[in-house]
């Protein structure tokens, strides 16, 4: 039987303009509109349990090798944390934690846990709060305190930064700030779900038990891949355990469930009990070991951004024989993938209470599926499950999966035709890669072509050569808005004249522009050999402390290397730390080219004398700045915009190839996600027309300042101002934010339009862009009625978020992006 | 020799990127001066033909911190309140030298309209031909009225022509002829308002009546130029069931091809601020229309040309075809 590729609905399905997920009963099934339902009545909580027992079993196993200690840990766990299969599943697992509950991981972490319980009370936050805690759930967590202090991977890494790496870092004036992968496992990685789900656990125990055939215990140099080689089998026991738990339940729920629910119990019981040792054998036992294998990679670890991979071609081959052999209908098939994102979204992450104010604290966060694109020999690969899983997106409008659409210059039509009413809708999702230059950045960091073209998106901007990369993709966010104040004054901060950076002298003694740009350079190769070497610092306590055996199993080549992933057992070891703020260090350096050294409108006593008072005093010079009589990046305006390629360039060129600790190297992306607002929280006033503490711009838009957007020429003008930045050389990605008022993108003429500018996004290379479809009146409205609009999503920048989750701070930086409209 | 000096236009805005007035993705140039002056009329910057100054007051940050515009003024036009606020211009006085525009840090004082060679003016076009060309875009030449800088204009067309740039003229026809004439040979678009079919009426809302308007339009339908007609759809004004059975009868009577579409245009308040900052008290305010139903009366009348056999639509968000 051929397969059209089309969804269940019809291609050109148009499911509003603006609207968001405003409303409910999205879905056409019966079954997924209540267990949204039951979703969105669960509190938000924080459990103790994981916590408890993984301090248990690092007491109990503390004299094993590390790795072996962890495995064990992680089986301990899956044998004993409490599992549940809420009403009208039919999917079932989780990370350690009920259905919007928090899991806690003591082993990467734990002053802060300790801290807020303590003195402030989780459900008594601003941002993102809990359901208040049990006493016993306090208790626990506090029995566990001093076990981990001095203890955690955070702990073992402070205590080996130098002086300088901590007061450039965010422990001092945040020039970076590492506190993902300090506070956390590194994640931002994508598994080889083709492996799993071909092989399934029995294969992939084999290949180790061949392996591990070949080492031998008197040869001292093959014992660490040995301990290697056994914690990966103890973490295939532990998932066998957890599966055969989930089918041992299901059974004992059937017993006592009226019939036709008893069947859905049998039925998932049948698949767990398969699954847990043998590949899968239809779509149904495929996207629940997709679903297991990935919560048992979140139970391990909570690093962020473990993605989904590229779920309509992985799973295309379950769907084909599925319907060719009349196994299961499309609906079934649609509604296992509805049901599969609600999953996915009741999976939690904790996040301390001052990273909710500056982001979203709900979701894993950064689990990001990708669809579309082409594939291996370069061919489309659309087919009928890429619209599947746009739909479901659409029905369920949920946080989770974080989508993303890979186009390129051959994608069918209908595929941008569904994915601009999905963008039309508002939700900010999905979002578009540019399967034209992410393939050759790709290629730039060392991919093969077939690996290339088989990128997925890892978390909210970052290529990844699915199932073949550890990434580290979110090692850093680095200001490079802040490298100019220290070029500009002699590597002293603004604010309070403390010597950071290198001697490269004051502007006022600078004889040309040509002086600036070459101090801005100096101080960015100091600066970012300061991030370098914390990374690393980080990363080597990563691999001492806190190897990841059992996503080791799903990462290539690990078992062919004898080595997990931290230890650099990948096929492709990467590090990728983000420069950020790039449109306020371009039309900063606009503003002292052209009204110091072109024009000589004032001079460099004066502005520095107005940036350190804050502009006070200064009001014509601030409004000038910020007044389009300066040159500024955005609107297809080469003064300024070559000002940014600079920038962009010399940002990348001292971060990429230099080595990592795992035998790969840096990568740079150029980004900021939501830190454009924490790392302008901590900054002084720049010369872009900037106070103090304002936003710096976001990833790499235009400069917004309170009094004024500086992009003024609409989104053809910004398309081709990005379009001049070398994308290709960001092998960790890019990322376009724009804001589109519903009008302009209403009707059948917005939709062409729409999609002539994702064509044109394409062709002029722009990797990746996210939209948000909202007027500026509902944001507002949002803010005055929480609670009428608690289910308002929008794109934040990587990804979206319940708007009214959002800290205030960045609720304004949101509705002062430059709006685009059309007429 | 006056015929070699480099012919300028005034222009008070280039807009990239819209898609309501023509085909696909344009770049509209607007050209300062009108001759009609509708009531309703939601660009009051575009209807003097020259350059003038508009004062957006609440941006002033006052004569305390800044007051350059009144050390550069020649004639002491500023006008400021007893804070030292600039509100307004004292036009009279005003000599239209623009220092003050020039100087102002904060854009409270803004230049509208600039004079421009077509040569600059393409370069903002061809800025975007890339887009242009996939959308099935092109250039609009709005206003004002466009026809009125009619040598300008037919530059900038034959400019559009040798780059292959589709054009669009919109108008509101109150002009010679010869206008028309002169524009034909390079605009592959016209698109145009017909308002009123009663010209006392027209002579209601706007500076003349209706009769050079009808004659214009009957002539470009006669030149075999693909054509859009717009009516502003204003209630107990344009807004009446008579007047579009009029119109629905004279389109299909007079008009020798028939139009691509027929657009109906909501009336929309518009444009009060930038009233206020040319001191013009805003002509349509306590209009009284938030009793008329807007969107379910200009279905009936699309309905009512539907059935009379032209292609009538409601706004502009229906593909021309």
């Amino acid at each position: 039987m051929a397969i059209k590729a089309c969804g269940l609905e019809p291609y050109d399905k148009n499911y509003g303009v603006g609207v968001s997920a405003l409303g409910e009963n999205f879905s056409p099934y019966e079954r997924i509109n209540k267990l949204l339902k039951n979703f969105h009545n669960t509190p938000y909580t924080v459990d103790s349990q994981r916590a408890v027992l993984v301090t248990e079993a690092y007491k109990e196993y503390a004299a094993d090798a590390q790795i072996i200690k962890v495995a064990k840990a992680l089986k301990y766990i899956l044998e004993k944390v409490d599992i549940q299969i809420n009403e009208g599943e039919i999917l079932v697992g989780g990370n350690g934690a009920p259905m919007r509950s928090n899991p806690v991981f003591p082993e990467f972490s734990y002053a802060w846990v300790a801290d807020e319980i303590k003195n402030f009370p989780l459900h008594e936050r601003e941002y993102c709060p809990y359901a208040p805690q049990t006493e016993k759930q306090k208790a626990d967590l506090l029995s566990i305190e001093d076990f981990w202090k001095n203890n955690t991977v955070d702990d073992h890494s402070c205590a080996r930064l130098t002086k300088e790496e901590i007061m450039a870092s965010q422990m001092g004036y945040g020039l970076f700030v590492n506190t993902i992968i300090l506070r956390a496992g590194v994640g931002h990685t994508s598994p080889n779900y083709r492996k799993l789900l071909s092989k399934g656990y029995i294969g992939i125990r084999k290949e180790i038990e061949e392996e591990l055939a070949k080492l031998d215990r008197k040869n001292p140099d093959h014992l660490a891949k040995i301990y290697y080689y056994q914690a990966s089998l103890i973490t295939i026991d532990a998932a066998e355990i957890y599966c055969k738990r989930y089918a041992s339940l299901a059974r004992e729920m059937a017993e006592k469930a009226e019939p036709e629910r008893a069947k859905e119990l049998i039925q998932i019981a049948e698949t767990c009990e398969w699954i847990s040792v043998n590949p899968p054998r239809n779509f149904r036992e495929a996207i629940q070991l997709f679903l297991l294998g990935t919560c048992i990679i979140v139970t391990e670890a909570n690093g962020q951004s473990i993605s989904y991979g590229r779920f309509d071609q992985f799973m295309y081959p379950f769907y084909e024989k599925d319907i060719e052999n009349g196994v299961a209908t499309k609906e079934e098939i649609q509604e296992l993938i509805e049901a599969l994102f609600i999953k996915l979204s009741g999976m939690q992450k904790f996040r301390d209470k001052n990273a909710v104010r500056q982001a979203s604290g709900r979701g894993l966060g950064g689990d990001c599926m990708t669809v579309g694109g082409v594939d291996r020999r370069g061919k489309d690969a659309t087919n009928d499950l890429t619209f599947l899983v746009l739909e479901a997106r659409n029905h369920t409008r949920l946080i989770s999966p974080w989508m993303a659409v890979r186009l390129h210059k051959n994608t069918p039509y209908e595929l941008k035709l569904v994915t601009a009413n999905s963008i039309r809708m508002g939700t900010g999702e999905p979002k578009i890669f540019n399967d034209e230059v992410a393939i050759p950045a790709g290629l730039g960091k060392g991919y093969s072509i077939e690996d290339a073209r088989d990128y997925t998106v890892v978390g909210c901007v970052e290529i990844d050569a699915a199932g073949y990369e550890y990434g580290c993709h979110d090692a850093s966010y680095f200001n490079v808005s802040r490298v100019l104040e220290l070029a500009i004054n002699d590597g002293k901060w603004l604010e309070d004249n403390v010597q950071m950076g290198i001697h490269t002298g004051y502007l006022k003694d600078m004889k040309s522009f040509d002086e600036v740009l070459e101090a801005f350079d100096k101080q960015m190769e100091y600066m970012v050999g300061l991030m370098i070497s914390s990374i690393n610092t980080i990363e080597q306590v990563h691999k001492e402390f806190k190897p990841l055996p059992y996503l080791s199993l799903l990462i290539e080549d690990c078992v062919k290397n004898g080595r997990d992933v931290t230890a650099g057992g990948a096929k492709y070891n990467l590090t990728g730390p983000q420069a950020l703020a790039l449109g306020t260090a371009a039309d900063s350096l606009s503003t002292i080219k052209q009204l110091i050294f072109d024009e000589k409108k004032i001079t460099a006593e004066e502005l520095i004398d107005a940036l350190k008072k804050n502009w006070e005093g200064y009001e014509p010079l601030y409004r000038l700045v910020n007044s389009d009589k300066v040159h500024h990046y955005g609107n297809d305006d080469d003064y300024a915009d070559e000002l940014a390629k600079f920038v962009f360039d010399t940002y990348c060129k001292y971060v990429e190839r230099r080595p990592n600790v795992r035998g790969g190297k840096f990568a740079p992306g150029v980004y900021s996600v939501a830190g454009n607002v924490p790392h302008g929280l901590i900054q002084w006033a720049s010369a872009d027309g900037r106070q103090a503490h304002e936003p710096v711009s976001d990833c790499i838009g235009a400069v917004h300042t309170h009094v004024a957007s500086h992009d003024i020429k609409g989104p053809t003008a910004m398309l081709n101002s990005v379009a001049k930045l070398d994308h290709e050389r960001a092998g960790n990605g890019t990322l376009l934010n724009w804001k589109f008022n519903p009008s302009s993108v209403q009707g059948e003429t917005g939709l062409n339009n729409f999609i002539a500018l994702l064509d044109m996004i394409i062709e002029k290379k722009l990797m990746h862009s996210q939209f948000n479809v909202i007027t500026r009146e509902q944001l507002l409205a949002a803010q005055q009625d929480p609670e009428k609009y608690k289910h308002l999503l929008i794109r934040v920048a990587g990804y979206s978020a319940y708007f009214v989750d959002l800290g205030k701070a960045l609720q304004r930086d949101i509705i002062e992006r430059t709006e685009l409209s059309f007429d | 020799m006056p015929d070699e000096k480099v012919q300028k236009g005034i222009v008070f805005n280039i807009q990239r990127y819209t898609i309501h007035d023509g085909p696909g993705i344009r770049t509209e140039v607007f050209l300062k001066g009108c001759s009609l002056h509708c009531k309703w009329c939601s660009n009051p910057e575009s209807i003097n033909s020259k350059p003038e100054v508009g004062v957006y007051k609440t941006k002033c940050i006052g004569k305390e911190h800044c007051g350059y515009c009144d050390k550069v003024c020649p004639s002491g036009a500023i006008v400021r309140e007893e804070h030292g606020f600039t509100i307004g211009i004292d036009r009279e006085k005003c000599i239209g030298c623009f220092r003050c525009t020039d100087i102002c840090p904060a854009n409270a004082l803004k230049k509208w309209g600039k004079e421009m060679t077509a040569d600059e003016v393409m370069e903002e076009i061809l800025a975007d031909r890339e887009t242009m060309f996939r959308s099935g875009g092109g250039a609009t030449f709005s206003g004002g009225e466009s026809l009125l800088q009619i040598d300008f204009l037919v530059e900038l067309l034959k400019k559009c022509r040798g780059k292959n740039i589709h054009t669009c003229v919109e108008t509101a026809l109150n002009v010679p002829k010869e206008n028309i004439e002169k524009a034909v040979p390079y605009t592959d678009m016209f698109i145009f308002d017909i308002k009123e079919m009663n010209t006392e009426k027209h002579k209601t809302f706007a500076k003349y009546g209706n009769e050079r308007v009808l004659e214009n339009a009957v002539y470009i339908s006669e030149t075999g130029i693909p054509y859009v007609i717009r009516i502003p759809y204003v209630p107990l004004h344009t807004g009446t069931k008579e007047n579009v059975e009029a119109m629905t009868r004279f389109i299909n009577e007079k008009f020798k091809n028939k139009p691509l579409q027929i657009q109906f245009l909501r009336f929309r308040e518009l444009g009060e601020e930038k009233y206020e900052s040319l001191g013009i008290k805003y002509p349509m305010k306590d209009n009284g229309f938030e009793k008329f139903e807007l969107e379910k009366d200009i279905h009936e009348m699309v309905d009512l040309m539907k059935n009379a056999g032209l292609p009538a639509v409601a706004g502009t968000t229906t593909p021309i075809k």
